[in-house]
């Protein structure tokens, strides 16, 4: 189950106080048994929601350095107040249970000496589920260091990859045609030499440019950079081929350098604004998740690719949406389609979640801002094509449309090499290339028609979402009275369905402080839906689009790492997160064999999944605890062993030389493609949560249960956060239990905004009761 | 034995703090639990947070598998060759190859027993004629066997940190020490085996911090036969296992442990050496271990007190030259420059140096020490005296490399944390020994490798360690003194600024000329020292300061 970040900081102190108590007893066999049926107890309390709190999302460390928390009154994880039989469940084992280790029958000094022992053995196990990366940065707070581990994980991220750097490229030593380092630096040395209406002409068959404007002046610039340092490095026609170490290590520092100036950043702010009411720690732990990534340092410093810059700007994209700032971000989304048009995988998601933005606004301000959105993008589209418009460029000639057919190789194949997506996975049985009834067009038509069946899930949750979020803003006595403070917090968490049922409050006047105006700097309430409508939507461009590279995988993993970075080892996000990346970087290993990076392959993988620590291991493979996803791990990671054996050891039999290539795309294919379910399954969930669904039934009956099951009599205050599908709101009477109801975004793995809207909600809650 | 115990109960105090954190340290280790089939480590005695380092140091050691490799990678590679594929009496006389076997007996074992899984890895390792051999299969091998030995030292300092009196502590600079820049530097990317053999002298140390001195003793023989290089700290062990184990507390000499102490030294001895001496290749052998053929300085000025003289004297010629002054200038040692020939280096003002006097020198400054360590023969002391001795020889031998910093830079991190005052010893010393190591590695590839990991490396270990032991200075000359020196180490990244620049402004100055070539021709040659000759000298200053510092604190101030 996935633990979103509010949630954490929600329901910690609850827990955490639980498991002191549990751990701090010396009858030892218990401490795990207990906290696992807390674990299921509240599950079952909260059975309503889809997703429950699971018991372990604490780690150890903060009850020895607890960090600060407000006032209890002013946490939601009240829940434990509520279930009192839950504290005061008897800890000790029942002597019927199995599993439980016997009771010793008398406590002599040895058997206390031996209790502790074990207690002491579960402490550490506990210890060692959690990844090194926490561990270290456990270490640095315990130190005084805290302060240092940015810079420390940002150094040494760049330490790793400058290292990769003295390992092997595409195309090295390999003439004629060398590969895709000397295509970067090639264009490095056109855009020096010749006018900017020659860029995309020129000698197409030697690594013509393929790539949008944005990649061409970012050559230009690091030509011109290095045509300062050392003009033989980019000499026209006569520098193809150059291979000197000298010119290595600058092209090397062109990549380390864009990436440090755009792509790093991102990730930093990424973890400060996505995660900012997550505790410091866990901010470090998405940074050293995000920095030490395997599949995007062994392709940008090992391959040689500039994809951290795409990814980079999609990155600030995001993070300038969440922070409001649509227009800035559209820019940014702009710049990163104009440097390489892969970054289209994003764009269904990113367009959608903008036009669900328009329509979560109310139609006066929604209209606006479509129309400013849309002024935006076109204008920064003409910037980007400026010099290859009109005035600039000769007059009726076709020099527009020469980047545009030079980016979109439409007359290529389905395919190329060996990908792992659909259509090179499936043309082991079907032959696709060989049905000629369908033509080259026919499987252009059936790939693109295939690809926007894949993003429209998540177009639609976040069409859909917005949608009804909008409509419940429409209501006229929301937008006079409360529901407007609530749409001011705009979190994932609140949605009335018979606010009339208010007595209308005069204090509540006072707490609507946003005039309308403010609205659209508000990140829409679709924030939480935006990391899983990317990753659906570009997983299903890479698995289902016409001419995917096999490094195109970066960009379906990003979100996906994203949404990795903030969740807790034991949720179904990080398994999946841990699985799709372990795969993903599985499925480039014959690239990165030909490039010589076999070693460097193996080493960053291992480091950055003992960054993470290890999955919680399932107690037996015949218990049938196995979750599914532990299920396709246990199976991926025990095929991916045998092949790389096999490939260690043996050659492949002479007819199929390509058996371990094929054998790769099969696995890789097939996770992928279940992770593109799993998304869906996901967005569906998060929507539900966020009441994408139409608000009134689906939230009544979270409401409904959710009270039920706390008790309709009690009194809570405060409401969830983001978290959890726990629940909320208070209830004065037993009859009005259902009236006030929020379904929290259980999917709001990310939580933005989870404070304010908390506080919000808070402020409204004590006013109501 | 007693001797020990003493030190022991006398050097520490443990503060309420500190055990409590002891404590805690304990409780995280998991040696007292477990077999799980996932605490494997914990059989070996390794904790988590132990395991953690291994793997994070070799996954960082892999990376730098094709980085560049130094002559000595093909100077390994040769003697791989010439004991796999030769008998042992010719292994001190093949010249095959320039680079013939000048390690001790032992190195040459090691390097027979590594040719044998060479064979199997690749034929072409082991062959004596194919020179220069640079496939990948080598680079993996010869790399991959360094990252294994040098578990050896990770061992040892892991054994280090049992019994220790600040676990916490001694953990932190185990651990700053397994990772150390100038075992990546010079093992890693310059290639050498210092790791697996400082893991013996830790060895040997943890011995004598244990009690069992006649290990000690064993071990570091056992280390001088792997190589001479260690003859260095050889007083001060020869003094410490005299007073403390062939003798008693009083004074007395104790015959039977003489003797058992000689029997193992010259027993170690005889198996490296009588196999040679059969073959009466005695002579030979040691004429390759000792070549007196060589200048004051190496190529580089390593640096040391011979840096600043003989900088000294290029400033002194440049006075001669600029006032006119009527001093005899001798002619050779203006043109010799001592850029990359191996031969004597002439000064043209100050008085030339021999052999004998640096020797004498050397000799005069470890009596000191050693009369020092004579009265108080503890553990601490012992370290001290070793380092001081490694010390001495480094700033004032003959031919000094400069990779020899490490014999001081490894002990005196055991003493490190004392109190302030070793500590700010040991910061100005590191600081100035690594960054003199900076010249081993010249490609632009492995300049940021080695500044990047050397400034993390420095935040890593001094800030948690300075945290612990800081003291704030007592006296007014102590706060100017403190603040002369955190200038002098602020002084560390300006140098590395000048000396990147150095090149560029010297190729633009350059520039009218045909540009074609890479920065390394362009420069006049004069502008191609400078850079290595400020760094040299720059690093001289601190770890002679650092010299001073130590001397004054085991003379004056040593715990007792």
């Amino acid at each position: 189950m996935d633990i979103s970040p509010v949630d954490h900081l929600v329901v910690g102190p609850s827990q955490k106080s639980s498991k002191v108590r549990v751990t701090s007893r010396s009858s030892t066999g218990s401490a795990r048994q207990s906290l696992s049926s807390v674990a299921r107890l509240r599950r079952r309390q909260s059975g309503a929601s889809i997703h429950s709190p699971t018991g372990s999302d604490t780690d150890q460390s903060e009850i020895f350095a607890p960090t600060p928390r407000r006032h209890a009154l002013l946490q939601t994880g009240t829940l434990q107040w509520l279930n009192t039989p839950l504290s005061s469940r008897p800890s000790s084992p029942s002597p019927l249970n199995p599993n439980s280790p016997r009771p010793t029958s008398s406590l002599s000094f040895s058997s206390l000496m031996e209790e502790q022992h074990q207690l002491r053995k579960k402490e550490s196990s506990a210890e060692e589920d959690v990844g090194a990366g926490r561990r270290w940065v456990r270490w640095m707070s315990k130190n005084g260091m805290r302060s240092y581990v940015t810079p420390c994980s940002i150094l040494a991220s760049i330490w790793i990859k400058w290292a990769i750097g003295a390992g092997g490229y595409s195309g090295r030593d390999s003439p004629p045609m060398f590969g895709d380092y000397e295509a970067q630096r090639h264009w490095m040395e056109i855009t020096q030499h010749l006018p900017i209406s020659k860029w995309y002409t020129y000698d197409l068959q030697y690594w013509g440019l393929d790539y949008p404007p944005l990649t061409a002046y970012h050559s230009w610039l690091c030509g011109l950079i290095g045509s300062r340092i050392n003009p033989s490095w980019f000499s026209l026609d006569a520098s193809r081929g150059i291979e000197s170490p000298e010119s290595k290590v600058f092209m090397r520092a062109t990549v380390l350098i864009s990436d440090l100036l755009v792509y790093i950043p991102a990730v930093t702010m990424f973890c400060n604004i996505w995660h900012k009411d997550r505790s410091r720690r866990t901010q470090h732990i998405a940074l050293l998740s995000l920095l030490f990534h395997p599949s995007l340092i062994l392709i940008d410093s090992g391959h040689f690719q500039y994809n951290s810059v795409m990814l980079g700007l999609a990155l600030h994209a995001m993070n300038l949406f969440a922070l409001g700032y649509d227009f800035i971000g559209a820019i940014c989304f702009v710049f990163s389609l104009g440097f390489k048009q892969m970054a289209l995988y994003y764009a269904p998601a990113i367009g959608a979640y903008l036009l669900g933005k328009c329509l979560w606004l109310r139609p006066p301000f929604g209209l606006n801002h479509f129309t400013s959105l849309a002024f935006f993008t076109t204008g920064a589209f003409l910037t980007l094509f400026l010099p290859f418009l009109p005035p600039f460029s000769s007059l009726l000639s076709t020099s527009i449309f020469d980047p545009i057919s030079r980016v979109f190789p439409f007359n290529r194949g389905l395919f190329e090499d060996k990908v792992a997506n659909f259509w090179c996975a499936s043309d082991v049985v079907f032959k696709w290339r060989n049905m000629r009834w369908l033509g080259r067009t026919g499987l252009l038509r059936l790939s693109t028609l295939f690809t926007a069946i894949g993003f429209a899930p998540a177009v639609y949750a976040l069409l859909m979402t917005a949608w009804n979020r909008r409509q419940s803003l429409r209501d006229p006595p929301k937008t006079t009275s409360a529901p407007s403070t609530l749409s001011v917090s705009s979190a994932p968490t609140i949605s009335s369905s018979n606010s009339t049922a208010h007595p209308p409050s005069p204090k509540i006047k006072s707490v609507e402080i946003a005039p309308p105006a403010v609205l659209p700097k508000q990140p829409c309430a679709t924030l939480p839906l935006l990391p899983y409508a990317l990753f659906t939507s570009s997983m299903s461009f890479f698995l289902f689009s016409f001419q995917v590279h096999e490094k195109s995988i970066l960009l379906p993993l990003m979100p996906l790492i994203l949404l990795l970075s903030g969740s807790t080892s034991d949720s179904e996000v990080w398994e999946w997160g841990i699985l799709v990346n372990n795969v993903s970087v599985f499925s480039m290993y014959p690239l990165l064999k030909k490039d010589g990076l076999g070693i460097q392959y193996v080493a960053t993988t291992l480091l950055w999944n003992w960054l993470m620590g290890s999955p919680k291991r399932p107690k037996s493979l015949r218990h049938a605890s196995l979750s599914f996803v532990q299920l396709l791990s246990l199976i991926s990671y025990s095929t991916i062993i045998l092949i790389h054996t096999l490939d260690l050891f043996t050659s492949p039999p002479a007819r199929y030389p390509d058996l371990y290539t094929v054998l790769n795309v099969l696995i890789s294919t097939s996770v992928f493609g279940l992770s593109w379910l799993w998304s869906i399954k996901r967005s569906m969930e998060v929507m539900w949560a966020l009441g994408g669904f139409g608000s009134s039934k689906s939230s009544f009956a979270v409401g409904g249960a959710s009270g039920g099951a706390g008790g309709a009599g009690h009194k809570k205050t405060g409401s969830s956060i983001g978290g959890k599908g726990v629940i909320v709101k208070a209830p004065t009477s037993p009859s009005r239990s259902s009236s006030t109801v929020s379904a929290s975004a259980s999917g709001s793995a990310l939580g933005v905004n989870g404070r304010p809207s908390g506080l919000r909600a808070n402020s409204r809650g004590d006013l109501i009761t | 034995m007693q001797a020990t115990e003493r030190e022991r109960s006398v050097s520490y105090v443990p503060s309420p703090l500190l055990s409590v954190k002891e404590h805690v340290d304990d409780s995280e280790s998991p040696e007292s639990s477990s077999k799980g089939w996932k605490r494997w480590w914990a059989e070996w005695g390794i904790t988590s947070f132990e395991r953690d380092v291994l793997i994070f140091s070799t996954a960082i050691k892999v990376l730098l598998f094709p980085s560049y490799r130094s002559t000595d990678f093909e100077v390994h590679r040769n003697w791989l060759a010439i004991t796999h594929s030769l008998p042992l009496s010719q292994w001190y006389l093949d010249t095959t190859s320039e680079w013939t076997l000048d390690y001790p007996p032992f190195f040459a074992y090691f390097e027979w027993l590594l040719s044998i899984p060479a064979s199997f890895v690749d034929p072409k390792i082991v062959d004596l004629h194919n020179l220069n051999y640079g496939a990948w299969t080598v680079v993996a091998y010869q790399r991959s066997t360094v990252i294994l030995t040098e578990l050896l030292l990770a061992l040892v300092l892991f054994r280090f940190i049992k019994g220790s009196v600040e676990p916490s502590t001694q953990r932190l600079i185990s651990v700053s020490l397994f990772l150390h820049p100038g075992f990546l530097i010079v093992d890693h990317i310059h290639f050498q085996y210092n790791g697996f053999m400082f893991g013996i002298l830790l060895w040997s140390l943890l011995m004598a911090r244990n009690g069992d001195k006649l290990t000690c003793g064993l071990l570091f023989a056992v280390l001088l036969n792997f190589k001479h290089i260690y003859m260095y700290l050889a007083p001060a062990y020869f003094i410490y296992l005299l007073r403390s184990f062939c003798m008693s507390p009083q004074g007395k000499p104790l015959l039977p442990e003489f003797i058992s102490l000689a029997n193992t030294v010259i027993l170690t001895f005889t198996v490296s050496l009588a196999p040679f001496a059969l073959y009466g290749q005695l002579p030979q052998l040691f004429s390759r271990l000792f070549p007196f053929t060589r200048g004051l300085n190496h190529a580089y000025w390593a640096p040391n007190f011979w840096a600043l003289v003989t900088a000294l004297d290029r400033v002194l010629l440049r006075v001669v030259r600029l006032t006119g002054m009527d001093l005899s200038v001798k002619a050779e040692g203006v043109s010799s420059t001592s850029r990359g020939l191996v031969g004597d280096t002439l000064f043209a003002v100050l008085p030339d140096i021999k052999p004998i006097h640096t020797f004498a020198i050397t000799v005069l400054i470890q009596a000191i020490f050693l009369v020092k360590l004579w009265r108080t023969p503890t553990y601490k002391s012992f370290i001290t005296a070793v380092t001081l001795c490694g010390y001495t020889s480094f700033l004032f031998g003959w031919h000094v490399h400069e990779k020899a910093v490490l014999l001081i830079l490894v002990p005196l991190s055991l003493i490190a944390t004392e109190n302030h005052a070793y500590f700010r010893t040991f910061v100005i010393a590191s600081v100035s020994g690594i960054f003199g190591l900076f010249p081993l590695l010249f490609t632009p590839q492995e300049t940021i490798i080695k500044l990047v990991y050397s400034g993390i490396w420095m935040v890593m270990t001094f800030e948690p360690l300075g945290r612990r032991i800081y003291e704030f200075p007592s006296s007014f000359p102590m706060v100017l003194l403190d603040r002369a020196e955190k200038i002098y180490l602020a002084g560390f990244p300006l140098l590395q600024l000048v000396v990147s620049c150095l090149p560029i402004i010297s190729s633009i100055r350059s520039a009218p000329q045909p540009a074609a070539d890479s920065i390394g021709h362009s420069g006049s040659s004069s502008m191609d020292f400078l850079p290595l000759m400020i760094t040299s000298v720059y690093c001289a200053i601190g770890l002679c300061w650092a010299f001073v510092r130590l001397c004054t604190l085991y003379m004056y101030c040593h715990p007792r």
